[in-house]
């Protein structure tokens, strides 16, 4: 490579990773009023250890909290003392009605006389709870938890869902209240769950046999319902009679969990296929929540009975600290700053070669995590970013070691650089190829946490290999073209024998 | 290094960590992981309003110091203090969440103790109390913490699917001995590092599952970079003489180099972020110092165990070898007896 051919190479690279860099970390600031610039960084979704997320308290029927029934207690106090002696009050007193247990209080219908509850409220709550734990562990969440508290009332937390406050609020509330919608699934056409419909089936998994998403292009994301050959014989006869009769050509489906209507959606004639594709504006999170509820109630091992209140949700701070993402980035910045100068002092132009490449990686990788939706970055992800940056270094550490020993056996700057890298690319690229493997396959088995550690590394390997292999490399070959003693630019030294 | 000394090492690593593994796994079966914040069942004071101390952070930070003041003069202490706002309304809560354990009569009495005295404390001096100026209601609750059970289980068969590709990766690129010494290797290090946050009582939530992950990445990266050199290295012809066991230590030795850079590289990056943690939340902290528990153990498998483990394997494959390759007198002699009486 010629020098004005590197000169302005080198320049515009530089201009152009700058120009990315401040795309990618520069902090929020106002730009004209009301917007902001948001850099890569402020966007990344982040997990519930590291941005907090929301939680709610689910009441079963018969259950109500204790500030609850401090407002009932009040609003029948005040109606008491303003209603006539002799006359009986037009509020129930809840003190007849309840009884005290540990925070919360129990209606006469599920209180046992012993104290607790019924034997059989019991076994239904022991169920719902199965259930409720299992639609929130199928719906593949970064990270939730699920406590029982007083014994009869279940709390879930779960992470944000977008990184607008809005739409996250938005999302948690929508899964609250659909996972707590008890009871089996049925079609039918009609318009509220106590009315009777001129033609029902049933959605049980005798029908069902899964529900996914699936993008549907302008009209958001699609809810699919796939039928068992039972289901679409089912379906068929059931599009069949609604449509058929005389007076009318089309009817609306709707779908039902128990007595909450899901969806609804327009027929106009006999459908006969195997899957149901119903479009509604879903964003892909409410559309794999609304999915993730119709597994659970087709399943019959996961139906349950028992019916929860509304619930009410509430947003809550990080679990590691609000300020854990920050320090997390501001720690890695330090010791990236404190990596590239080790790199520049120990290998001079290679470590320059190795700073440029590093950004690049860096840029990638905050480009994926900020870009891609389904990457969500908790604290595992973290470390996932820590561990493969760890090993693109050493990658090129190695790399540059192996010219380092082919330049001292004798050969030129520009056979060591080949013949180093040559013995280098045997090994970076087995373990650039396993840890691809290995997380592909981790990323696509495993659930939880685990799962966005495992889609975080396996980015960040991806982008490791290309920067390692190729990147470096091709930024070592232009800096190298500019300097007049390469040999003193990439550090080494010849030693001169002489002649006896 | 002789044949001895490998054989011990090896028998000796193996013991270690099978006692350790054996009594983190005795541990973690009787009374399960330290849990950390996200996973402790807990005992904890809700103090409610309607929407004042939303709206007014000054009056939440009075509360706050009230009811902290209240609590600890009661004789409990407080673990950590959330706040939570209702997202579809406005309300807000302070939680305290209690350590140690408590009955349910001393839950009851503190948190009726602490409504008398926001019942009776003067907000700002403006007259009214605290109860009155945010509607305030006080409860205990007691939490108990659901196991996730589906991570558990899946987390296990991926990192079984990602141990068999390791094994089978290694065994069609390197040698079948080397992708039986990496098996065991990374089955090693992932349970040992799971042992060891069990014994040392190392806090630990859900995200443990990433420790277990990132240990097994860790060990696949390590074991390719002592393979990799091995397997450079017995290529060469100054090698080829050499005793098998001698010639993996030596490649061993020569790798350390290597593994120690990924490896000090990776535990400066956790140590950082782990002293970070120390000032902005304990839990942050604990995962770090589980993180830097995988590297060590990773570090120690890929430089003393794995080695020995496959200079034993590569020994008695090499001497089945020669076993094979060896003239049999014996049977020429047996041969040539048939052919004289035939």
């Amino acid at each position: 490579m010629g020098k004005k051919k590197s000169a302005a190479l080198i320049a515009l690279i530089t201009i152009v990773l700058v120009g990315l860099l401040f795309i990618c970390i520069t902090p929020t600031f106002p730009v004209k009023s009301p917007n902001s610039f948001r850099s890569l960084l402020s966007i990344v979704d982040l997990g519930r250890d590291l941005d907090g997320g929301y939680y709610t308290v689910y009441y079963p029927e018969g259950v109500i909290s204790k500030s609850e029934y401090e407002t009932l207690k009040a609003d029948y106090d005040y109606v008491a003392e303003n209603t006539s002696e002799g006359e009986t009050p037009s509020v129930e007193d809840p003190a007849e009605n309840y009884v005290a247990y540990k925070s919360i209080y129990l209606s006469e219908e599920i209180a046992a006389e012993s104290g607790g509850v019924t034997e059989e409220f019991a076994q239904s709550f022991a169920r719902a709870l199965r259930g409720v734990q299992l639609r929130f562990e199928q719906r593949g969440l970064s990270d939730y938890s699920l406590r029982v508290q007083d014994d009869y009332t279940i709390r879930v937390e779960i992470p944000k869902l977008d990184h607008d406050d809005a739409d996250a609020e938005a999302l948690a509330q929508n899964m609250f209240e659909l996972f707590s919608y008890s009871g089996e699934l049925r079609f039918t056409d009609a318009h509220a769950a106590n009315e009777a419909g001129t033609a029902e089936m049933d959605g049980s998994d005798g029908n069902i046999r899964s529900a996914t998403t699936e993008d549907a292009g302008d009209q958001g994301y699609a809810v699919v319902i796939n039928f068992t050959s039972a289901g679409r014989a089912a379906f068929r006869d059931l599009t069949s009679a609604l449509t058929s009769s005389d007076s009318a050509t089309s009817a609306t489906v709707y779908l039902y969990a128990g007595d909450n209507q899901l969806l609804g959606a327009t027929v106009t004639g006999t459908l006969d296929q195997s899957s149901v594709y119903l479009t509604g504006g879903y964003t892909q999170a409410a559309a794999e929540t609304m999915a993730t509820l119709i597994n659970s109630c087709a399943s019959a091992d996961d139906v349950f009975e028992l019916s929860f209140e509304e619930p009410e949700y509430y947003s809550m701070d990080a679990l590691m600290g609000n300020s854990a993402a920050l320090v997390a980035a501001a720690a890695i910045g330090v010791l990236v700053v404190a990596m590239i100068v080790f790199s520049l002092v120990k290998f001079k132009g290679f470590g320059l070669a190795h700073a440029y490449g590093f950004v690049t990686y860096a840029i990638a990788v905050i480009a994926c995590i900020s870009l891609i939706p389904a990457v969500q970055v908790t604290m595992g992800g973290i470390v996932a970013i820590l561990v493969a940056s760890a090993i693109m270094v050493s990658c090129n550490y190695y790399a540059f070691n192996n010219i380092k020993k082919e330049f001292a056996s004798g050969k030129t700057l520009t056979a060591s650089v080949k013949a180093g890298y040559k013995k280098s690319l045997g090994f970076t690229i087995d373990v650039h190829a396993i840890l691809v493997l290995a997380s592909l396959a981790l990323w696509l088995i495993v659930t939880g946490p685990a799962k966005f550690a495992s889609l975080v590394f396996l980015l960040c390997i991806a982008a490791s290999a290309v920067c390692t292999l190729l990147v470096t490399r091709f930024y070592f070959y232009m800096f190298s073209a500019q300097p007049k003693n390469k040999i003193a630019f990439a550090g080494f030294k010849r030693e001169e024998t002489e002649d006896e | 290094m002789n044949k001895l000394s490998a054989k011990r090492t090896f028998l000796l690593c193996l013991v270690i960590g099978l006692i350790l593994i054996v009594a983190g796994g005795l541990l973690f079966g009787l009374a399960g992981f330290n849990p950390d914040s996200s996973a402790r069942d807990y005992t904890s004071i809700e103090v409610a309003d309607n929407g004042y101390m939303e709206n007014d952070p000054n009056f939440r930070d009075a509360l706050e110091t009230v009811c902290t003041e209240e609590i600890e003069g009661q004789g409990y202490d407080i673990g950590d203090v959330l706040y939570a706002a209702e997202a579809s309304g406005g309300a807000g809560r302070l939680e305290f969440v209690l350590t140690g354990e408590m009955s349910e009569e001393d839950a009851a009495s503190l948190a009726e103790a602490l409504d008398t005295a926001l019942a009776s404390g003067n907000y700002a001096q403006a007259g009214s109390s605290y109860k009155d100026v945010g509607d305030i209601s006080v409860a205990w609750h007691d939490a108990v913490y659901e196991p996730h059970t589906e991570y558990i289980w899946r987390t296990s068969v991926g990192i079984a699917v990602a141990l068999v590709l390791l094994f089978a990766y290694v065994a069609i690129r390197f040698k079948v001995g080397m992708g039986v010494a990496a098996l065991v290797a990374a089955a090693h290090d992932v349970l040992l590092t799971l042992a060891l946050i069990a014994l040392l009582r190392i806090p630990a939530g859900p995200t443990v599952i990433c420790i277990a992950v990132l240990a097994l990445l860790l060990s696949v990266f390590f074991e390719c970079k002592l393979y990799g050199k091995v397997r450079q290295d017995l290529a060469m012809e100054e090698r080829k003489g050499m005793p098998a066991e001698e010639a993996v230590m030596l490649s061993a030795r020569e790798s350390r180099k290597g593994i120690f850079i990924g490896a000090v590289l990776a535990a400066a990056a956790l140590v950082v972020i782990a002293v970070a943690g120390l000032i902005v939340g304990f839990d942050l902290f604990s995962f770090m110092l589980g993180s830097l528990l995988a590297v060590i153990v990773c570090t120690y498998s890929s430089l003393v165990l794995s080695p020995a483990l496959y200079a034993l394997i590569k020994t008695r494959s090499d001497a089945r070898r020669a076993e094979r390759s060896k003239y049999n007198y014996a049977s020429e002699k047996a041969k040539k007896n048939v052919n004289q009486e035939g």
